[in-house]
Parts: structure tokens; C-alpha cells; sequence
């Protein structure tokens, strides 16, 4: 599709947004609807619009497989050493309370936040990975 | 007449839920049969988007003033069931790629007549 001026342009337009939109869902994630699954597909969305539009291999300059692979692995590792650190901090695990001492609403923001984060990287990253895996796939 | 217009979203289900089995049983092309089951599986997540819904109520979250709101438990449940389902999906289209490099077709029709010639 490397041809088409007006997809390319309209791509290239919508993307910043289309990004800012999946960050936007990510981070009011506590205060409205929202967080990391949408936010990770909504993400993964803009990549793969431009991997469609801009070709595969365009999108694997950005997005080398190692990146996408630490994002998978990291997102997971995130989660669990949030509540891993709720664990040692005398609380159960993935009590959000206990990561902060004076009070535990900040705690509790704190620990959404991050555990969302961590979400949203795996989603995202696992998105990409099925996209680019079929799209790239060679019969041999 | 008004048990179809006020249980709108229920004969919604019904007919996302008939149509997806339809097209899982009827189509021959195994790509067919996985966007079948792909309506099928919408059905299911708005009947259970439907049971959670309180009317009058707003978003689930915390905040002044706000004493009814929606069930989130569905929601979440349903939340989950997306994921899995976006995964079902992968694994099925993979599934696919894979029998097509076997058998060089995706219809059904095809494969099992080159499972019985052998």
C-alpha cells in the first residue's frame, strides 16, 4: 500500500493521536473507563496501522521482535514485583495499601497505576507480536 | 410488542448467538468458521454486559454523590472473556495456517477428502 498519498498522510496524521488516545486511556484509568487492556489494544492499534499502511518491514524498524519480547516478559514482571513488594512490605499480596506508609489511598493509586502499566505493556506488546507474527509469516 | 422493544439488547443476543452457530455450522472455510465463532462470542459478552447494567446507575468508581451504580463484576468477567477470546482467536488462526501448509485448502470439504483417500 505504499502508493496510496492519501492513506500515507492520513496515517501519518491519526497516529499521534491515535497514540495519545491510548495513553490517555491508560493513565485516567483510576478515574474513569479505562486501563491497560484497552489501553495496550488501543496502542498496539496504532503500530499495526502503521505496519499495514507503511509495510511490516517499516514497522519492524521501530519495533524490533526483541523489544516486543521484553515487553511481554516485562509487563508480567512488573505485576508480579508489585505485589511481591506489597508481600514485603508486611501486607498480602498485591495489597495496594501497604505501598505507602502514611496513607494508603496513595498506595492504593500507586499500586493500580503500576499494575496497569504492567497490563498494558503485555497487551500491547502481545498484540504487536500476533500481528507481526501473521503478517510476516513465509511458506516454506 | 413489549417484550421486543424493551428487551432490545436480549433479541440482539439471540441473533448474534443464531447467526455466529449458524455460520460455525453452515461454512465449509475454516477462516469463516472462526469469524462464527467470533459473533457467537460477541453475543455472549453483551448478554453478560447487559445483566450487569443497574438503570440509573453510572460507571463503577468511587466518587461523591454517587450511591447507584453499575454491577462491575460482569464487566470484569466479560474483560477477562475478551482477552481469552483475542487469544482463541491467535491460536485458532494459527491452527489454520497450519493445516492450510499440510492440506493447501481451508475448506472443509477438501480436507476430509484428502483424509479419506489416504
Amino acid at each position: 500500500m505504499k502508493d496510496y498519498l492519501v492513506l500515507r498522510i492520513v496515517t501519518k496524521l491519526l497516529l499521534p493521536f491515535i497514540l495519545l488516545f491510548g495513553l490517555y486511556v491508560q493513565f485516567h484509568g483510576d478515574f474513569g473507563p479505562g486501563g491497560g487492556f484497552q489501553a495496550g489494544v488501543i496502542f498496539a492499534a496504532g503500530f499495526i496501522l502503521y505496519a499495514l499502511v507503511y509495510g511490516v518491514r517499516a514497522a519492524r524498524r521501530i519495533l524490533p521482535v526483541g523489544i516486543l519480547r521484553a515487553g511481554i516478559a516485562g509487563g508480567v514482571l512488573i505485576y508480579a514485583s508489585v505485589g511481591i513488594a506489597s508481600f514485603i512490605l508486611g501486607e498480602n499480596y498485591l495489597n495496594y495499601s501497604a505501598l505507602d506508609h502514611h496513607d494508603p489511598a496513595h498506595g492504593q493509586h500507586l499500586g493500580i497505576f503500576l499494575i496497569e502499566l504492567g497490563v498494558g505493556t503485555t497487551v500491547a506488546s502481545v498484540m504487536m507480536t500476533v500481528f507481526f507474527t501473521f503478517a510476516t509469516w513465509r511458506e516454506d | 410488542m413489549d417484550v421486543f422493544v424493551s428487551l432490545y439488547n436480549y433479541w440482539i443476543v439471540i441473533f448474534l448467538a443464531m447467526a455466529g452457530l449458524y455460520i460455525v455450522i453452515a461454512r465449509g472455510n475454516l477462516i469463516k468458521k472462526l469469524v462464527g465463532l467470533n459473533v457467537f462470542q460477541a453475543s455472549v459478552f453483551i448478554l453478560y454486559i447487559s445483566f450487569g447494567k443497574v438503570f440509573g446507575g453510572t460507571a463503577p468508581i468511587l466518587a461523591d454523590g454517587i450511591e447507584v451504580y453499575s454491577n462491575p463484576l460482569p464487566h470484569v468477567f466479560i474483560l477477562t472473556a475478551i482477552v481469552v477470546g483475542v487469544a482463541t482467536t491467535a491460536l485458532g488462526l494459527a491452527l489454520v495456517v497450519r493445516i492450510r501448509k499440510e492440506y493447501g485448502t481451508i475448506e472443509e470439504d477438501d480436507i476430509h477428502a484428502q483424509d479419506e483417500s489416504m
